[in-house]
């Protein structure tokens, strides 16, 4: 009947097309066996994770019991006990059954009382269901027990089950009758459990250690290639996805911790990652007779409206991507023109100018106009580090008094640097992130054929989303780089001793990492090393390094509306930062992070409250920057 | 029914304008040029059209960068398209335009011509009517709605203040279009990239035939006059001078008050 029941999923991943998973078993396991084995996301909310590693222990040391409770009257004198089952097995059970008890206390305590709001459209039944299975099958168990042992059997191993003979002792129920009908009870209970399992969520209890296994090792930025063999560059049907992302849809918990954390959620926007797995899930069931996928099952507004921060997938305790499936349903989307007026003119303009502002090339390097000295033309001699600006730090009004910040500081530190001037785009990667695979393509060929007409030995970009590009997505097309952070830079700069900087009596600042720089590519320490070595003290968010809290701009909600939007998630983030207390900047390392919160902070009236400064803003290097250009390369490694 | 499309491309707006030597003209050298906003339209209303009932579309590209537009024109579903031979840094006159749009209606046995109902360089919207006028067929501009209807069209003209005409027009006609029935679509990169393989038809211009009636003597930026004032473009010290002037003129609240 179980088998009968789950049918639906095993034809579905049987039909599912190819995914390169199988690679690297070792890594995979170990994967496994930390976040089976150690509870490492679950833990992240410590009641839950706790109340979760009770259940799921207890749960193993109880099997020990269904073992016996099958094997004893399956197999004529099958019996545990020679291995222990009336002695160290027995007072495993008699323990693990109260400990279940506990655990279970602890999830109906969390679920009825606490009321997390992650739990907000998952299941109620699913969960109420199993709490009654689960008391159902350990209380069977423990009269069961106790019944053995008023019939006369030593309880000696067993004290709970003895306490409860003592009970039913005194209410004079007969032992042999209450055993008979406990040991049906739980039979029954688990039977029962057992086909209802893969209808459930439950199903977890298989499908989770294979979901982690299989899960993605790429490097977190790399978006997924359109496969080959597809026809079209998106996905319009269920089955078109590859078998892990159908698994990924079996194997959700319901847990709700990727609704949490996710921005366009938080915002009032109709997306939640988990309802997203979830609604596709139940389609899948369905089989054929579920509405179309894209614009039915998911709408257009819930595709849209994510920032591809990639909060949803770092919090998943099951490995569950959530981005992958949302990149390739716009891809759909974008190949049938079915776009927002925002989102096509940027893209129409990034298609014509390469920039999403619609400004000419040539205007892209005017921020070296104010400089007091010229900037090396990379192209036409060797720099050792290659500046990859970026359209907002090129362009932006607002942004370019940083970008020339960053100019002053590499040149104080001696860095022989250029940049592409004209010959630059934009990095794609927001565009590959909204779906437009084909326009992606053709920026990152013009870049990688810029770049590769250049002598040099590293590129550092402003932009985290031009970093995540050039380091990840342009492997794609064979081009590996040696790409970092200016913040990066310039924090190697200062621990070398090139960059010295006057050391102020800085007051209290906080600083929010970029999703791109953090959770995608691990830049958590150099920006804060550079606030420390600047003068300042550092007061981190509640919400900070891998759980930061996107500005909402990411994945191309930047040229999008505002249409639906209760709470920007900016607006958010600064009332976040104002509950610090004393905090006197807000400082970030993105270019977009310095248009957004600025906005967010106008709009939310507290400007004398709160400043936003980029961290090259907080940096005073000690040499002015010379007034002549840096001919001699320098060797800053 | 055969369309033909005019794909004008002009200067790019955002980019800086600059005279050129003679002070006749602006310097087109360093120049980004882009496809006219109405040929946008006027594209996409014959791309309607197809899609409605059939047809066939020919798009013919004037400019600097028709290749390109030309390119997206088969993306959208144009079945040909023609780039105009033209000397880059030239503005054409729309009478040029025109004649040569007539030669190539007549050589692809159209029946219908779509354009934009004017450009930056042709703010008075002559090329329709010129068109029009050297095939001797009907023509209407200002179209904000086509409609094929049996042998003939439905064209649905836009008029100030919120009052629309519409036209039953027997074919040929020319259409100077405002806007098509729908927004242009968006094409994607895929499919532009996959329409780059198409192969892009060549004309030269035709000579119009008419003496040049009038000359552009002289062309001059805007200068700087008494009645404005360059507040600059730094946010904040623009936010200090507006308040300022706004307060010394009494329209703040607090002057306001005041009076």
């Amino acid at each position: 009947m179980t088998g009968w029941r789950a049918r639906h999923y095993v034809s579905a991943l049987a039909n599912a097309p190819k995914a390169a998973r199988f690679d690297r078993p070792m890594r995979r396991l170990e994967g496994v066996a930390t976040a089976i084995g150690l509870h490492r996301k679950m833990l992240r909310k410590p009641l839950a994770g706790v109340l979760h590693a009770i259940i799921f222990i207890s749960f193993f040391v109880l099997f020990t019991a269904t073992i016996e409770a099958f094997g004893s009257r399956l197999f004529p004198g099958f019996s545990l006990t020679p291995v222990g089952g009336e002695t160290w097995i027995a007072i495993l059970q008699d323990t693990f059954a109260v400990l279940m008890l506990v655990g279970v206390g602890l999830a109906l305590y969390q679920r009825y009382v606490l009321r997390p709001a992650r739990f907000k459209g998952s299941s109620g039944s699913d969960a109420a269901i199993i709490y009654v299975l689960i008391v159902l099958i350990v209380a069977s168990l423990l009269f069961e027990a106790a019944a053995r042992i008023l019939g006369g059997a030593d309880g000696s191993w067993r004290p709970v089950a003895s306490v409860l003979a003592g009970l039913l002792g005194r209410a004079g129920v007969p032992a042999q009758e209450t055993q008979e009908i406990c040991y049906w009870l739980h039979v029954g209970a688990i039977l029962a459990f057992l086909v209802y399992i893969p209808g459930s969520k439950h199903r977890h209890m298989f499908l989770a250690a294979p979901n982690i296994y299989f899960r993605n090792l790429e490097p977190r930025g790399t978006a997924p290639a359109v496969p080959r063999e597809r026809e079209n560059p998106g996905v319009d049907t269920l089955a078109q996805f590859d078998w892990k992302q159908q698994l990924d849809l079996l194997s959700c918990t319901e847990c709700g911790r990727c609704q949490a954390v996710c921005p366009a959620y938080a915002a009032g926007l109709p997306l939640s990652p988990k309802m997203l797995i979830t609604d596709m899930r139940d389609a899948l069931a369905a089989g054929p007779s579920a509405p179309p996928l894209v614009g039915g099952i998911i709408s257009e507004a819930t595709l849209w409206a994510c920032t591809t921060c990639r909060a949803c997938m770092e919090e998943c305790p099951v490995e569950i991507e959530h981005l992958p499936k949302i990149i390739d349903m716009r891809r759909h989307l974008v190949d049938e023109g079915r776009v927002s007026p925002g989102l096509q003119d940027a893209l129409s303009n990034l298609t014509r100018l390469g920039n999403s502002m619609g400004k000419p090339s040539k205007m892209r390097a005017r921020w070296t106009g104010e400089l007091g000295f010229p900037v090396k033309d990379a192209r036409s001699e060797p720099v050792d580090v290659l500046w990859f600006v970026g359209d907002y730090a090129s362009y932006d009004p607002r942004v370019q008094e940083i970008t020339r910040k960053v100019a002053e500081l590499l040149s104080a530190a001696g860095v022989d640097f250029g940049i592409l001037f004209d010959a630059e785009r934009n990095s794609g990667n927001d565009v590959r992130r909204a779906g437009e695979e084909g326009l992606f393509e053709t920026l990152a060929q013009s870049n990688i054929d810029a770049i590769g007409e250049c002598t040099f030995n590293r590129i550092m970009t402003t932009d985290p989303h031009s970093l995540n590009a050039l380091k990840n997505d342009y492997r794609h097309f064979g081009a590996a780089f040696e790409v970092l952070h200016y913040t990066a830079l310039l924090a190697e700069l200062i621990k070398a001793g090139k960059l010295d900087l006057v050391a102020v009596d800085g007051g209290k600042v906080t600083y929010h990492d970029p999703c791109y720089l953090g959770r995608y590519n691990g830049g958590f320490d150099a920006p804060r090393d550079l606030i420390r070595a600047a003068g300042y003290t550092l007061h981190d968010m509640p919400r900070c390094r891998e759980n930061s809290f996107c500005c909402g701009a990411g994945g191309g909600r930047i040229w999008q509306g505002d249409d639906g939007v209760t709470e920007r998630p900016s607006e958010n983030r600064i009332r976040e930062a104002l509950s610090l207390g004393d905090i006197d900047y807000f400082v970030v390392a993105c270019p977009k992070d310095k248009v957004m919160y600025t906005a967010a902070i106008d709009a939310l009236g507290v400007a004398d409250k709160l400043k936003v400064l980029d961290i090259a803003e907080l940096l005073v290097p000690r040499t002015p920057p010379p007034r002549e250009p840096v001919t001699s390369g320098v060797d800053i490694i | 029914m055969n369309i033909l499309v005019v794909l004008r491309m002009i200067p790019d707006s955002a980019g800086e304008l600059q005279l050129a030597e003679d002070g006749r003209g602006i310097d087109r050298e360093w120049l980004d040029f882009q496809l006219n906003d109405f040929d946008d339209h006027a594209l996409e209303e014959a791309i309607l059209l197809k899609e409605a009932g059939g047809a066939t579309v020919t798009a013919v590209a004037i400019g600097e960068g028709a290749n390109r537009v030309l390119q997206m024109a088969a993306a959208r579903g144009a079945d040909e398209v023609i780039a105009l031979q033209a000397e880059d840094d030239a503005m054409i006159s729309s009478r040029t335009i025109a004649a040569t749009i007539a030669a190539t209606a007549r050589d692809k046995s159209a029946d219908l011509i779509l354009c934009g109902v004017q450009s930056t360089e042709d703010v008075f919207g002559q090329l329709a009517p010129y068109v029009g006028a050297m095939l001797d067929w009907p023509h209407v501009s200002g179209t904000n709605r086509v409609v094929a209807d049996g042998a003939g069209l439905r064209v649905t003209q836009e008029r100030g203040a919120g009052v629309a005409v519409t036209y039953e027009m027997t074919l040929p006609a020319v259409l100077g279009v405002q806007t098509a029935s729908k927004a242009p679509r968006y094409v994607s990169g895929s499919k532009l990239r996959e329409a780059s393989k198409t192969p892009i038809g060549r004309a030269a211009l035709e000579p119009s035939g008419f003496e040049r009636s009038a000359e552009i003597r002289e062309l001059r930026l805007p200068a700087q006059g008494g009645s404005g004032e360059d507040l600059g473009n730094d946010a904040e010290n623009v936010a200090d001078r507006l308040v300022t002037i706004l307060a010394v003129n009494g329209l703040t609240a607090n002057g306001l008050a005041r009076k």
